[in-house]
């Protein structure tokens, strides 16, 4: 009975390390598809198993097996890097001083460069199909730029910016320019004398635009909203008349205006009626204001000569 | 000691200080001359790729950037975090596809996407380099909290990437 529990006493102490050998030859017989286990316990006296080169089963190049008429859509549908084994073209990049550029296979520089071959002109004008049921028709009569001024007179300008980071804030954003025609708006002589000095020189007289550029908000909705409250503000306020307003005199006009001035007076007397109802009368008006307002050149002299020949019935030179 | 003599030994002290400025690097020396040149070896066998072949000068005119994205433009955003992000992405793929990359490796950015391309040798098996793939692309669009994307292209041995030996 004693040696039965010795021999298996026995077995049990032979069997232990016998088993632990047994897993590490399992460890190091891995075959060449696993990763490597870091060996922490450098066995000594043991070289290392010297590893045979990978040689992989590669297949041809998908190129080789493609229709002439395939969808090219769906083979490339997204932008993504070069990839010569997709690519059935003949494309070659790279400066050789003597000889043919380098060809695709293993060349970097066509895996740099940005491509266009998910937008070629099929697959464009697939997308427009599939988008434009997400289109609106363009209003059929706003069919001239008159008419689109006429009903749409504000102009309101932002720009987007696309960053290749992962922020999609760029404080230029938030900037908003709203551009108007002065004539666009309903304004009176005073209003919009008085809406031409709030303005200043957001005003354009060529163009007869003004310009509104709101930026001082953090955001470009804040920023349209602030620019369309100044055009509300500016315009109401045009048409408020201070009562300091009425103190103004010849002296503080900004422009000769020849119902204010002597010049009316005059023709008045001479004539002896009111100075609507004299002939030519209106040519002289134009006359006289060019020549106050634009000062003297040989234009306005010339066609002021002509309009006071007119209003007195004087012969005209013919020079 | 007179005043002359102090305003004498100031200007000396002023001297020495500005050559004592000028003569300490605090950045880091170029070496525009050697940057990116290899030189010639008497058996002539020293394998370039096409990237090596061409100094830096040549960068716009015989090859390209490798790194693509809109940092340098005028106005363009995260200068500084694009290229240490670059820098990061370089120094993770060297040490992950360890002697794998057969090319320089190639960071383009759009959006918020960052794609990352090169050439890997196959001297893996396809299972390794699927697992390394997913591995990279899954932490470092944790890290960079980015969409990143591998693109890679495979060559069987190291003499497809040589452009000429010197």
């Amino acid at each position: 009975m004693s040696a039965l529990a010795r021999i298996f006493h026995k077995g049990l102490v032979r069997n232990i390390p016998k088993s632990i050998t047994f897993y590490s030859v399992t460890a190091e017989k891995k075959d060449d598809d696993e990763f490597r286990v870091l060996n922490l316990k450098v066995t000594k006296g043991r070289s290392a198993q010297r590893r045979k080169p990978y040689k992989a089963n590669i297949l041809p190049p998908r190129t080789t097996q493609m229709p002439v008429d395939q969808d090219w859509g769906s083979v490339w549908p997204g932008p993504r890097t070069f990839h010569p084994a997709t690519v059935p073209l003949p494309i070659r990049q790279g400066y050789v001083e003597k000889g043919a550029s380098p060809d695709k296979y293993g060349n970097p520089e066509l895996m740099k460069i940005p491509n266009f071959l998910h937008v070629t002109p099929p697959v464009v004008k697939r997308q427009c199909e599939a988008l434009k049921k997400f289109c609106t028709p363009w209003p059929k009569t706003l069919d001239t730029d008159e008419k689109c001024e006429k009903f749409f007179p504000i102009e309101v300008t932002y720009s987007s910016y696309c960053h290749s980071s992962p922020t999609i804030r760029d404080p230029l954003a938030r900037i908003v320019t709203l551009k108007m025609k002065l004539s666009s708006l309903k304004l009176d002589d005073h209003a919009r004398d008085k809406f031409r000095r709030l303005i200043g020189d957001r005003y354009d007289e060529k163009t007869d635009t003004f310009t509104i550029v709101t930026d001082r908000c953090p955001t470009r909705k804040q920023n349209y909203e602030y620019a369309m409250y100044l055009l509300t503000a500016v315009y109401h306020e045009s048409w408020a008349v201070e009562p300091w307003e009425t103190l103004k005199s010849e002296a503080d006009m900004e422009y000769y205006d020849w119902n204010n001035n002597a010049s009316k007076k005059t023709v008045e007397q001479m004539f002896k009626k009111e100075a609507k109802d004299i002939e030519n009368i209106n040519e002289y008006i134009t006359a006289v204001s060019s020549l106050m307002n634009e000062g003297e050149s040989d234009y306005t002299v010339n066609n002021y000569g002509l309009a006071v020949r007119k209003l007195l019935n004087l012969p005209i030179e013919n020079t | 000691m007179s005043i002359n003599n102090i305003k004498q030994s100031l200007f000396k002290l002023s001297q020495f200080q500005q050559h004592t400025k000028y003569a300490i690097h605090t950045t880091a020396a170029c070496h525009k001359s050697q940057a990116g040149r290899y030189r010639i070896t008497p058996k002539k066998d020293f394998p370039l790729t096409y990237e090596m072949a061409n100094p830096p000068h040549q960068i716009a005119h015989r090859k390209s950037w490798n790194s693509w994205n809109t940092s340098s433009t005028e106005g363009g955003l995260r200068t500084s975090e694009t290229a240490v992000e670059d820098m990061f992405i370089r120094k993770f793929m060297k040490g992950t596809w360890h002697g794998l990359f057969m090319s320089e490796i190639i960071i383009k950015r759009q959006h918020n996407m960052i794609r990352i391309a090169g050439i890997v040798l196959q001297s893996i098996s396809s299972r390794k380099m699927y697992f390394l793939i997913g591995y990279t692309e899954e932490l470092l669009s944790f890290w960079l909290q980015c969409p990143t994307k591998l693109e890679l292209q495979t060559v069987s041995d190291k003499k497809d990437v040589v452009f000429k030996y010197i």
